[in-house]
């Protein structure tokens, strides 16, 4: 019970504390002011609850009035829900299901997900432009190295674990394994055909 | 609670006159004001945070309601309520202290609550709203400061409407004697030298201890809310009963 109070705090406080930096999003709340919106993922099946207001979004996990909208989709279609186009087509495949105002599903997903912030600017305000170019600059680059990085630490590992420690076999081996277990199992065939005749031959 | 034959009441673990307990819990609320919010989550680590969500979980609270926030201090739960009723709701913060309204009102304010929410100076023992008013009456953290608390359940009884309920967050009585042990360490040794350090006030904070010690345990409350009328009366216990969720309804 406390445990799901306190991911809805935590969620509750995320999602402000980024709103906080995203200069569009008191806006896209006065929109949908007063809306409470209930959504569950499918995969979990915990109700959420979005109480949108001027101020803020609260998040319950307990609501025993009328939502505005209530929606279950599948956690794979969250991205797409932004996509007006998409909905149509994410309903009819069943990964989203909506009672209530359509119209709001999109204002929601828009609320949540695309939110603009400048990340440059606003540590520009805490520790002046150049610093926070250079930190931008190097956390972009930093980021593109640890992609690269984490790519050919997994084809190494790959490696280790099949040539190294043998954990795992290679390719040629196992390919070499299914032969073996074909050539016992055409054997094994003969063997029984053996054996019936032979049994035919006695009765 | 029982009254003692002599007019006089518990204020903490001190025995004073009735009239006394009033004042003496005012003076402890007037010097805590300020630092109210803060106090709050450094004590309790941020827990009191998560009691509260489960507070309004329970609460059943919709669009539209009319909602009383008794001794409702520095108004978490009014802020809460405020945003869920909307703009057809209404939320009455009541305190009896007018230091925790003022620092209640211009912390909403701050927020931008406005319009839905009005501040009222009350004492909980004598409300001063029509009977079958609200739909929905919290006291969190409250109670145990009134003086004659079988009088403040009648009154919010009976400014509650049909269908109403009334939620009680308060501290209770550990459900473990460990959690006893360590929490009694807490309080009356760690609880008045934090309250010295960031408030520079002590005694307010031991007297915080020794009030939660002298309130009625899980069973005794909901004894006493039957009493005046409640019905369907349960009660969840929170971080091991330290503090407990009382629900009631009135039919
Ligand atoms: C510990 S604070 C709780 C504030 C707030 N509800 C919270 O949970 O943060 C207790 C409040 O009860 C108020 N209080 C004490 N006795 C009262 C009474 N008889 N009637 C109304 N309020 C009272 C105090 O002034 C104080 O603001």
């Amino acid at each position: 019970m406390s445990l799901t109070n306190l991911l809805c705090g935590l969620l509750e406080t995320g999602v402000n504390q980024l709103h906080q930096l995203d200069s569009s999003a008191v806006i896209k709340r006065k929109q949908l002011n007063g809306t409470i919106i209930g959504v569950s993922l499918k995969e979990l099946d915990i109700p959420l609850y979005f109480v949108i207001s001027d101020q803020q979004i609260d998040v319950l996990n307990k609501f025993e009035g009328q939502t505005d909208c209530t929606i279950r989709v599948s956690f794979s279609a969250l991205k797409q829900l932004q996509d007006n186009h998409q909905l149509t087509n994410l309903i009819k495949s069943g990964e989203l299901e909506v009672e209530g105002d359509i119209q709001l599903v999109q204002q929601f997903a828009n609320l949540l997900t695309d939110m603009k912030i400048d990340w440059e600017e606003h540590l520009s305000q805490k520790v002046g432009d150049v610093v926070a170019h250079k930190f931008c600059y190097h956390t972009k680059q930093l980021f593109k190295g640890a992609v690269t990085q984490s790519k050919a630490i997994e084809k190494q590992a790959a490696l280790y674990i099949t040539e190294e420690a043998k954990l795992a076999p290679s390719g040629l081996e196992v390919a070499y394994f299914c032969d073996q277990v074909n050539t016992l199992e055409t054997e094994t065939d003969k063997l029984l055909l053996k054996l019936d005749e032979k049994l035919n031959q006695q009765s | 609670m029982k009254k003692s034959p002599d007019n006089t009441t518990h204020f903490g673990f001190k025995t004073v006159e009735e009239d006394k307990k009033v004042e003496l819990v005012a003076d402890v609320f007037h010097s805590v004001a300020a630092k109210y919010d803060i106090m709050n989550d450094v004590l309790s680590l941020g827990i009191h945070r998560i009691w509260k969500r489960f507070t309004i979980d329970c609460s059943g609270v919709r669009k539209g309601q009319k909602v009383l926030d008794l001794a409702g201090g520095t108004g978490d739960l009014t802020a809460k309520f405020s945003r869920i009723v909307g703009e057809e709701g209404q939320v009455v913060l009541a305190d009896i202290n007018d230091s925790m309204l003022k620092v209640g009102r211009s912390k909403l304010r701050d927020k931008g609550i406005e319009g839905n929410v009005s501040y009222v100076q009350a004492n909980a023992e004598e409300l001063p709203f029509p009977d079958n008013h609200f739909d929905l009456i919290t006291i969190a953290f409250g109670l145990r400061n009134v003086t004659d608390k079988d009088k403040a359940l009648a009154s919010i009884y009976r400014v509650l409407k049909p269908g109403g309920r009334l939620l009680v967050l308060e501290f209770s009585t550990p459900l473990y004697s460990p959690v006893k042990k360590f929490y009694d360490f807490y309080s009356f040794n760690i609880l008045p030298k934090l309250g010295k350090l960031i408030a520079n006030d002590s005694e307010s904070y031991q007297y915080l201890a020794e009030s939660i010690r002298m309130h009625p345990d899980q069973e005794t409350l909901k004894e006493m809310m039957n009493q005046v009328g409640f019905d369907n009366t349960e009660y969840f216990n929170l971080s091991a009963g330290i503090v407990a969720l009382h629900r009631g309804y009135k039919y």
